[in-house]
Order: C-alpha cells, then sequence, then structure tokens
C-alpha cells in the first residue's frame, strides 16, 4: 500500500501557554527505522521505542519502511513524552491500519506505556485552552487527563484508554461520549477544612491580626519564642480566606498542571494553595527556573499563602529575590533558551524566633545568644524587605494559665464570614483594576480610596514624626487601615484604625531593641 | 575447532533455509559478505526484503537469541544490507531484520525461535 503523509495536530507547552505543533509522518521504503526531528529532547527521542512496543502490543503490526517524524514548527524546543500517541496514530495511520478524516481540528496528546495504554501528561489545561483558543474543537486524552480537559469550555474532550480504544474511535467503530465535568460540584467540593482556629490557645491579638491580614492579602511577620503558635496559626489561615473565584482556581490550576503536582488530585484546584518551603530551599527553587524556567514555590503560592517558617534562617539571596514578586506580584524568569514570566500574587506570611535561641526580651526566660549572633540574626532581614511586610506582629508565650484552659476562641467559619464581607467591600471597590485586595493598590489607588478623618490624619501624622517611617511604610499603614475600616464595614477611615494599623509596624516601633 | 563451528554453522543455515522455505520465504542469497559486514541468509517475505541472522545453541536454557545479536553484530547485518540493496540496485523494497534461533535441548530435540522485525536502523 502507498504511504501518505499524514498531518495531526498537538501542542507544545512554553511556560503557561500551548503552542500549535504539527506532527508530520511519513514513510519511505527501504531498511526499517524511524527519526524524529523538530528540536526534539530526550523524552522526545525515547517516544520511539514506547511507539513500537505500545503498537505491536496493541494488536496491530509496526509498519514496514523508514519513519521520518517531523514536529513542526521546527524551531521551538519539543518536551516530553506528550507526542507518543499522536505519532503512534500518526505510523497507523500512515500504513492505512486505521482510516480517519477531518483530524485538522483534533488535538491529540498522550503518553504511551509499553503495553499501549495512554497516560496522563503535564499541562493539559494550558494546552487545552491555548488549542481552543487556536480553533481546535476536539480533545483525544488519557482518561486520567479527561477532567483536567473538560474544564475547557467550548472544547469536546474524548477521553481514551489505549492505543487499541483511540484507533477504534477513529475509524468510527467505537463511539466515545464527550467527557463533561460538573464545575460548580467540583468548585463546591473541597470548601471544608480540619484545622480550625478555635484550636488555637490564646492569642487573641495574633488572631486579629491573621484575620487582618486575610481580609486584605496582606504581608505578615510573626515573631515569638517556639511553641507559642506561630505555625499553628499559620496553617490555620487557609481556612479563613475567601474561596478562590472560578477565575483564579484556572489560574492557579495551570501553574500546577505544567509543573505536574495535579495528578491525583481533583482536576481543579479549589482551595487557595499553601506552601510552606522548608528554609534550605535555594533561591531558584523559590523564585523559578530551571533549563526551560519552571514556576517556582511564589508562583506555586499564586493567589493563596506561602509561609516562610524560620524566616532569617533561609539564605540571604533567597529573601531578596523575594521583592520583585512581593512588589509586582510576578516573576520573570530568563535563561538561554526561553524567557517566562510566572504570576506570583500571593500572601507571604513569615514566622520567626525573636533570636537564635528563641528567648530574647522573654519575661521568664534568659536569652544566651551573645549580641553578634543577635545581630547576625536580624542582619539577614533587609529593609526593603521589611517595608513590604504590612504587619508586623510578636507572638508572645502562652502564659501559665492560658495552657491549662480549653482552647477557645471564634470558629474559622465566623472569621472567614468577616473576612468574605471585608473582600467583598475591595473587590466593588476595585473593581474594573487589575488590583483584587487592599494589598495591591497602586500608590494612586491608595490616595484616592484611603481617605482619612481629620483625627486620623493627625494621629498618623504623629507616628510618622515618632516611628521616622519610609515612604512605603506610611503607603502599608494607610492600605491596612483600610482594611480594619473595611472589616467594620466603614467607608471612612477613622483614628482607631490608623492607630491599629501603626501598632501592627512593631518592628518600626521597637526595632532598635532587636538591632534592625 | 575453527572447521567444527563452521560445519555448525553450515547445519544451522540449512536448517534455517528448510524451515524458512516452509513458511513460504524466498531464499535468495546466502552467507553475503560485504567490507564491513555479513548476513547469514537473505529472503523473500512476500514482497519484503528480509535480512536474516541464523544462531545456532545447544543446551541452553535461559536468555533470547536477540541477546547473542549485539550492537557490533546488528551493525555488521545493518552494513552488509545496505550493501546488497545497493549493489542489486533494489529500491523501494521494504526491509525487515530478521533472527532465526535453533535450540538444541539435551534429548536431542530442537526448538525454532523466529523473531521479527528484531530490530531497525536505529
Amino acid at each position: 500500500m502507498p504511504s501518505v503523509l499524514i498531518k495531526l495536530r498537538s501542542s507544545a507547552l512554553h511556560g503557561l501557554d500551548g503552542l500549535q505543533v504539527e506532527v508530520e509522518v511519513d514513510s519511505i521504503r527501504g531498511l526499517p527505522g524511524q527519526s524524529i526531528v523538530g528540536l526534539p529532547d530526550a523524552a522526545v527521542r525515547e517516544s520511539r521505542d514506547r511507539v513500537k512496543f505500545a503498537i505491536t502490543n496493541s494488536g496491530f503490526e509496526f509498519p514496514a519502511g523508514y519513519f521520518t517524524i517531523n514536529l513542526a514548527p521546527g524551531n521551538i524546543r519539543k518536551e516530553g513524552p506528550l507526542y507518543d500517541l499522536p505519532i503512534a496514530v500518526g505510523m497507523l495511520l500512515s500504513s492505512g491500519q486505521i482510516k480517519a478524516e477531518n483530524l485538522h481540528q483534533t488535538i491529540i496528546l498522550g503518553e504511551l506505556s509499553l503495553n499501549g495504554e495512554v497516560r496522563p501528561i503535564n499541562g493539559v489545561l494550558p494546552i487545552c485552552l491555548s488549542a481552543r483558543d487556536a480553533g481546535i474543537k476536539r480533545a483525544l486524552v488519557a482518561n486520567d487527563n479527561a477532567d483536567e480537559a473538560a474544564l475547557v469550555s467550548d472544547l469536546e474532550v474524548i477521553p481514551v484508554k489505549d492505543l487499541l480504544e483511540a484507533a477504534e474511535y477513529l475509524n468510527g467503530d467505537r463511539t466515545i461520549l464527550p467527557h463533561a465535568v460538573d464545575l460548580k460540584s467540583i468548585f463546591d467540593a473541597g470548601q471544608e477544612f480540619d484545622l480550625d482556629f478555635a484550636d488555637v490557645k490564646g492569642q487573641q491579638h495574633a488572631k486579629r491580626a491573621l484575620m487582618i491580614a486575610a481580609a486584605g492579602s496582606h504581608n505578615i511577620l510573626m515573631i515569638g519564642p517556639p511553641g507559642s503558635g506561630k505555625t499553628m496559626l499559620a496553617k490555620r489561615l487557609p481556612g479563613i480566606m475567601p474561596p478562590l473565584s472560578m477565575e483564579e482556581a484556572l489560574a492557579v490550576t495551570k501553574l500546577y498542571s505544567v509543573t505536574g503536582l495535579l495528578s491525583g488530585k481533583a482536576a481543579l484546584i479549589t482551595r487557595r494553595p499553601f506552601r510552606s518551603p522548608h528554609h534550605t530551599t535555594s533561591d531558584i527553587g523559590i523564585i523559578g527556573g530551571g533549563r526551560l524556567p519552571r514556576p517556582g514555590e511564589v508562583s506555586l503560592a499564586h493567589h493563596g499563602i506561602l509561609f516562610l517558617d524560620e524566616f532569617p534562617e533561609f539564605e540571604r539571596e533567597v529573601l531578596e529575590v523575594l521583592r520583585q514578586p512581593l512588589e509586582d506580584g510576578k516573576v520573570t524568569v530568563s535563561r538561554a533558551l526561553a524567557t517566562f514570566t510566572y504570576p506570583a500574587e500571593f500572601m507571604l506570611v513569615a514566622a520567626m524566633n525573636p533570636c537564635p535561641c528563641g528567648n530574647y526580651m522573654d519575661p521568664v526566660k534568659n536569652c544566651l545568644c551573645p549580641p553578634h549572633k543577635l545581630q547576625r540574626y536580624w542582619s539577614k532581614l533587609s529593609r526593603p524587605l521589611l517595608d513590604r511586610i504590612d504587619i508586623q506582629i510578636e507572638v508572645p508565650r502562652l502564659k501559665n494559665e492560658e495552657l491549662i484552659k480549653q482552647p477557645s476562641g471564634e470558629l474559622s467559619l465566623v472569621i472567614r464570614e468577616r473576612v468574605i464581607a471585608a473582600r467583598e467591600r475591595q473587590t466593588a471597590r476595585l473593581k474594573g483594576s487589575s488590583a483584587h485586595s487592599n494589598a495591591r493598590m497602586t500608590p494612586k489607588q491608595t490616595r484616592e480610596f484611603c481617605r482619612l478623618d481629620e483625627e486620623a490624619e493627625a494621629l498618623l501624622k504623629t507616628a510618622i514624626l515618632h516611628l521616622k517611617l519610609s515612604g512605603r511604610s506610611y503607603d502599608r499603614i494607610l492600605k491596612v487601615a483600610r482594611t480594619i475600616a473595611d472589616l467594620e464595614g466603614s467607608e471612612i477611615i477613622s483614628s482607631a484604625h490608623v492607630a491599629e494599623a501603626t501598632q501592627y509596624r512593631s518592628l518600626d516601633a521597637k526595632g532598635g531593641d532587636y538591632n534592625v | 575447532m575453527a572447521k567444527e563451528s563452521k560445519e555448525l554453522g553450515d547445519r544451522g543455515e540449512n536448517a534455517a533455509c528448510e524451515y524458512l522455505a516452509k513458511k513460504g520465504f524466498r531464499v535468495v542469497e546466502r552467507n553475503f559478505r560485504s567490507q564491513q559486514g555479513e548476513v547469514d541468509l537473505i529472503a523473500y517475505d512476500g514482497s519484503v526484503l528480509v535480512f536474516i541472522e541464523v544462531k545456532n545453541y545447544s543446551f541452553r536454557s535461559f536468555g533470547s537469541p536477540l541477546g547473542a545479536v549485539r550492537k557490533s553484530k546488528r551493525q555488521s547485518i545493518i552494513h552488509a544490507a545496505q550493501t546488497y540493496l545497493m549493489k542489486k540496485n533494489i529500491r523501494g523494497v521494504n526491509c525487515r531484520f530478521d533472527v532465526v534461533s535453533f535450540n538444541t535441548g539435551t534429548d536431542g530435540s530442537v526448538a525454532i525461535e523466529h523473531i521479527k522485525d528484531a530490530f531497525g536502523v536505529n
């Protein structure tokens, strides 16, 4: 039988986008062999071996002749095993073992196992979104990718178990109904949290600060001796954060999809991410990187929380690279092969001991740290970094009577209601701008929306004089005061709000004590 | 010793020819040699030209005959095949590399194993 040139559609991941790739398969008669061209990486070249076994183990004949597989366009790098399925289908079409027409609007994605099973791949969501925008109508994907692909509207998702099933479908011998997911039920699920604020003993002051932080998406630093409950508090933050909007959930899911962190979990990420990288994590791990840059922890915490426990134990470089994403809400990572920009709008939650031994300024225990150690500890945290942390609080050691008492206080659900109400006020106010929360307001918006009454203005002026605040701290106080007013449902910022907000600049006020 | 193994090889090739003929193969060449390679048998299986490596074993209890066709051997067969196609000016014919092995057991019984499309040029 004469061989024909087969053209199939697939895709390549490029950062958070899918680029359209054409898989061309053709053969000539002669000695048997295959070559794959079009800048394939090792995983793509290896697909030759997987495809061979998948074809023979699915009951097909491995076609004779010399095959050339071209992944076009030839100037972008192709990574990963997602071309196995289109290559196998292409070889079967080329040798006439299956017959199908009108495949120019069908995208085919999937890795093959040696027995012909179609395995899931990374990045299905961004690939399918881009494909839909490029006019693709149908996607042939692995069963395990079907939920994720079906999140894309106006795209017919055909899930296949193995190569044989794909072949039968393309031949028209088997009907596979397009896969659909109930977006709302997925979205509503997963809003339950095991950890509750009511489990934490005492620390009413810290709990209030965390509520304000959650309400305005403010960065927060907790300073306190070991065992005071900083980590416990931080872990309970997701439970009081407002739920993700659909748009936000898709943005977060895209990031987890390309990093391959979705598998095994639900197709859509419906909870705000909580990332707590260990303090030995490198700057590349935090910010993202690699030969072809992958998202780092700051991006995985997008629309969620980046919790850095033992804050000053991180490498200095790691802490300094946080500055750009904290300011811009995104990171741009450049490498020789590509430059990608990943979103990184996270809320930074940092926790630290007041000194290496943990007992500095403790009323009961004595600090054993020599002064130079204390100084070195604090010098890790630069002024520009601390300036970007809106709320800085102390979480003191629990008193004996507090320790014995049963935990008490408000349930996370109750706090969450208040946070949601405050967020709604912000969303309404900031409608049409890129900011979603008070913390992300531009200087212009800050001036416009943070109107103080006379008394508040006078108070803030005194505070600036006494605390020698920087311009940035001044802005931060205004934003936090705005959030406190929002929590109370007040449009005007009063002196009480400013007073509380100023109190959360504990390092500005007490910096000297801490050798900052 | 050299003579013995040559005899053993010839016997194997004869047996392979017989076996392939039964399978409907048309043998066109035996022991084809090129400068850097050789191939035991060349035959047509329908329209497909097949280059066949014949392996002989006695008392072999495990392992696949493919394991005995290592990379250098494969290169040698591929080189011979390319030379053959060029010399005979054969174009537009699909080709294949097969391995046929004879396994003689202790009781004198012979098991034949035929691996089709055992390898490709890459």
